[in-house]
């Protein structure tokens, strides 16, 4: 709705985009007033006479409103590659093309107020208010002052800053606040392509999670093509709807989605630079719904604990506890052998839940918690609180282990939630 | 010397034939509108031993008590933030005003002679070396403070052993541009009869001569930049860290 | 000079001054003719203020414009810095003197002497004062599209203000304190009555220091007042 707002002003409202990553049968070449396609062509930046270059002949394709994260040691080309395309590094050879048009076609510093900049140290002048930072480019275009000061309003209240702060000057805000101001100023004159080289980097972490997240929140809201350069690959897997991994000289050696690259790293290089634990990290990408839960028999209060003990006894049988539910399948607790002792289900157990997940759980939380519980199951219900299933340790890693794990696409929100089904084995 | 490159051009012109005629000192002399008679300058070279060695003298003192005094003060104002501002504006105004004012306000005081000049000079070097020693230890580095306070030095052993080491750089430096400041000014310490090279310019008839002005002009420069690399040899084996930092960049 | 009862000399030297401030009066040296008084003092005072503003804006046009072209660059540093440091060891007596000798006197030979002298002061500062401004803050000036004139128009001059204004000042201390002894290069300020004690008198040579002091210390303050005016609140608290 804020957005809704600040497109009018802009320009015809751009097409909604959906939350997840954008089709690519709709991303267009150029959005109004959202954001544009960024294309490296051959793009090459020799320093001096050196033979060899600081990016060799880069071939590169960002889609319009995706987080595209160049990520690799430093000294690979990450950073020269991303300031090419506002051209504070003037290429050698190649070009860019950002919404089909050459980045050469136009005078640099005009260029420059169309492209959203965020660099690590901020850079915000110390002796300008933080409104009259983020007043910066909009004043280089001529905005009249209302507008300008509207725009101001929005943006802190969009970066998550309070109002009150406009006044203020640099020195008497936080780190994690003035690149806050940061991102504002970049994003005053709504770009349709954002740089940024770092951002995060010189917070403490903490406060850089916060600020990733709520970047992230951000662009679900606003879309904006993003080129983002970062050394650190989790930052990578956690923002980037398409990571480029590079190498040295600009060589991307695996251009592709987290998930791709974490389940089939293109070469060693990726791998070593992924990481051995790439499996953990595989996690972080996944929901407890996407894989195949386990089932407990489940009992009502009330049922013969004769049929409950039937269940148990099963060849089959994938959980070998019973779990109490009550009559809208909400688990109350794990039933013990003095449970079903009697005739009937009492109505309450004797071992309590431990952690109950929910299917819309990322995986690697769940396997924290199960960690930390001192249940070996896990009992996991839907948004309803509705038994579902039942994970554990095992689960996680048998699936991990298994072929369907290495070739299956796992889009964590689209993929609907299953109902749990028999194991694969024994 | 800056403001005779500025009256080169005009002088040339005058002194073309008789620079390249000149033989005789005393011819020299009497054509007072040479620029440097070589010959005369050779002869009285002698003359100008005493007033440099007393200018010297006045601008060693007055140094020595300026840093006495400055250095004092910030280590107070260093201890007692909000005597900084007043104590800078103090040592401002006697910065301000003109040496030879000073000396002459100071004359119904102290007379004339070389306490007048000492006590205006050491005024004069005042804020220079207040707003160095200031900056030099405003700069150490908080990581290295904290270190040390972690490691359980008093305030007292954090300043004479920390902070003030680190902070010798700038402190030279302030003492370099005190130096070399005090010198040139020095000169006019002949209007409170207190002797040096102003003696060789201002004393009687020396007006018109540019060679002795030239003579007693290039040795207050020379001196002064004598001192000037003194002092920079001094603060390198006073900071054998930074002679460190240098090679292991090299 | 008399070491006894320090006050009484010490009231009486500075009374008289006054006197030959603010009335004509007859010195004991010059036999009868009257010299002194407020016409002629604030005569002299006018003509040193007068050589002094010119001197100093020569200086701050040729100067500002050298440092802050150097600065934004980021060349010329030995130039800018090893000037400034040359020029502080020129003894302004035997500058003002070479000059009376060689080149001759009058008003315009002295402005430009002083100039000379105020240049240094002023490019140094103001080429350190530019070339500092930190570079992320520079960087990030220029993506967001300032043009190099923008830059240095709208980021760098504001954040060297402070720098600039302490040349100005240093400067303009210099310039003053030069002037003062122009009398030897034929043009007459106070340091008139310093210089020629056999005409004025002790009471002349004392108002003369005090009347320049005075002066010196106006111009200061001004300066000061204007650096503060000038400077940018949030750089004032980034100082503290």
């Amino acid at each position: 709705m804020l957005m809704q707002k600040v497109k009018k002003r802009m320009g015809p409202a751009s097409p909604g985009y959906r939350v997840g990553s954008v089709p690519a049968a709709e991303a267009t070449e150029q959005s109004q007033g959202g954001a544009s396609s960024v294309v490296y062509q051959g793009a090459t930046k020799r320093y001096g006479k050196s033979a060899v270059p600081a990016v060799d002949h880069l071939d590169l394709e960002v889609a319009a409103g995706e987080i595209c994260v160049l990520v690799g040691p430093s000294g690979c080309g990450k950073t020269t590659s991303m300031r090419m395309v506002n051209r504070m590094v003037e290429l050698t050879e190649g070009d860019i093309l950002i919404g089909g048009e050459s980045v050469k076609k136009r005078d640099a510093a005009r260029l420059r107020r169309e492209i959203g900049y965020v660099i690590q140290q901020v850079g915000l002048f110390p002796h300008r208010t933080i409104a009259q930072n983020i007043a910066t480019v909009p004043q280089l275009l001529g905005w009249d002052k209302d507008r300008i000061r509207a725009r101001t309003g929005e943006l802190l209240e969009l970066v998550g800053l309070d109002p009150e702060l406009a006044g203020r000057y640099p020195v008497q805000l936080s780190g994690g606040q003035q690149q806050r101001v940061g991102v504002a100023r970049a994003l005053a004159v709504d770009p349709p392509v954002m740089l940024m080289d770092e951002p995060f980097g010189a917070i403490d972490p903490i406060n850089r999670e916060r600020l990733q997240n709520e970047f992230l929140r951000l662009q679900a809201e606003i879309r904006k093509t993003v080129l983002f350069v970062t050394h650190d690959i989790d930052e990578a897997i956690k923002m980037g709807d398409r990571i480029a991994i590079m190498h040295e000289h600009g060589r991307v050696e695996q251009y592709a989605t987290p998930a791709e690259v974490l389940m089939a790293p293109a070469n060693e290089f990726v791998e070593d630079f992924v990481g051995a634990d790439r499996a953990l990290k595989r996690l972080s990408l996944m929901r407890v719904g996407d894989i195949d839960l386990w089932r407990a028999p489940n009992a009502r209060p009330g049922q013969s604990t004769a049929e409950v003990r039937a269940e148990l006894d099963a060849p089959d049988v994938e959980v070998p506890y019973a779990l109490l539910v009550d009559a809208q399948d909400r688990p109350q607790g794990w039933l013990t052998q003095r449970d079903l002792a009697g005739d009937t289900v009492p109505a309450t157990a004797d071992a309590p839940l431990g952690p109950v997940l929910e299917t819309g759980d990322v995986m690697r939380d769940a396997l924290a918690d199960l960690l930390q519980g001192e249940s070996m199951y896990a009992p996991v219900v839907d948004h309803g609180g509705r038994i579902v299933g039942v994970l554990s340790i095992e689960i996680i890693s048998e699936f991990l282990g298994s072929p369907e794990a290495k070739t299956d696409e796992h889009s964590a929100v689209e993929r609907p939630v299953e109902h749990p089904v028999e194991r694969p084995h024994d | 010397m800056i403001s005779a490159l500025a009256g080169l051009p005009l002088a040339v012109g005058q002194v073309g034939e008789g620079f390249f005629k000149e033989r005789n000192g005393s011819a020299c002399v009497e054509h007072r509108s040479h620029l440097f008679c070589f010959e005369w300058a050779r002869e009285h070279i002698g003359d100008y031993a005493t007033p440099a060695l007393q200018q010297l003298e006045l601008v060693v003192i007055s140094v020595l008590i300026g840093f006495a005094i400055a250095f004092a003060l910030a280590l107070l104002a260093h201890r007692f933030r909000y005597l900084e501002p007043p104590l800078l504006a103090g040592t401002g105004i006697l910065f301000a005003i003109p040496s030879v004012a000073f000396f002459l306000l100071l004359l119904p005081i102290t007379g004339r002679g070389r306490e007048t000049a000492i006590i205006a000079l050491s005024a004069y070097t005042l804020q220079i070396i207040y707003r160095n020693v200031m900056v030099g230890l405003h700069n150490v580095p908080e990581s290295a403070k904290d270190a040390a306070r972690g490691m359980g030095l008093t305030s007292r052993q954090l300043l004479w052993k920390v902070e003030v080491p680190l902070a010798v750089p700038e402190i030279v430096a302030g003492l370099r541009v005190a130096v070399v400041s005090t010198m040139a000014i020095a000169t006019l310490a002949v209007f409170v009869h207190a002797g040096g090279l102003g003696e060789k310019i201002y004393g009687s008839g020396n007006l018109n001569f540019p060679t002795t002005i030239i003579i007693a002009g290039v040795i207050a420069i020379v001196m002064a930049l004598l001192l000037d690399a003194v002092l920079l040899i001094g603060q390198h084996f006073a900071t054998p860290w930074r002679r460190a930092a240098r090679e292991a960049t090299a | 000079m008399s070491q006894a009862l320090l006050p009484h000399p010490l009231f009486a030297g500075f009374g008289g001054a006054f006197e030959f401030i603010f009335s004509r009066q007859t010195s004991n040296v010059t036999g009868g003719h009257k010299v002194g008084g407020i016409d002629q003092v604030l005569e002299l005072a006018l003509r040193q203020i007068e050589v002094s503003v010119v001197a100093l804006a020569l200086a701050m046009l040729v100067a500002i414009p050298i440092g802050l072209y150097l600065g934004h660059k980021g060349v010329g540093e030995a130039l800018a810095i090893g000037l400034g440091n040359a020029s502080r060891a020129v003894p302004e007596l035997a500058a003002i003197a070479l000059i009376a000798a060689v080149v001759g006197v009058g008003f315009w030979t002295l402005v430009i002497v002083l100039a000379v002298l105020g240049i240094p002061p002023i490019l140094t500062n103001t080429f350190t004062g530019i070339n500092q401004v930190d570079r992320p803050t520079i960087d990030a000036a220029r993506g967001l599209g300032m043009s190099e004139f923008e830059i240095l128009r709208k980021v760098e001059v504001p954040m060297a203000v402070p720098s600039v204004m302490g040349g100005i000042r240093t400067s303009s201390i210099n310039i003053i304190a030069t002037a003062t002894i122009a009398p030897l290069a034929g043009v007459l300020t106070l340091g008139n009555f310093i210089i020629n004690e056999n005409v004025y008198g002790a009471n002349g040579v004392l108002a003369g220091a005090i009347v320049v002091s005075i002066i010196a210390l106006i111009f200061e303050f001004a300066l000061a007042g204007l650096q503060r005016r000038l400077t940018s609140k949030g750089l004032r608290l980034q100082a503290q």
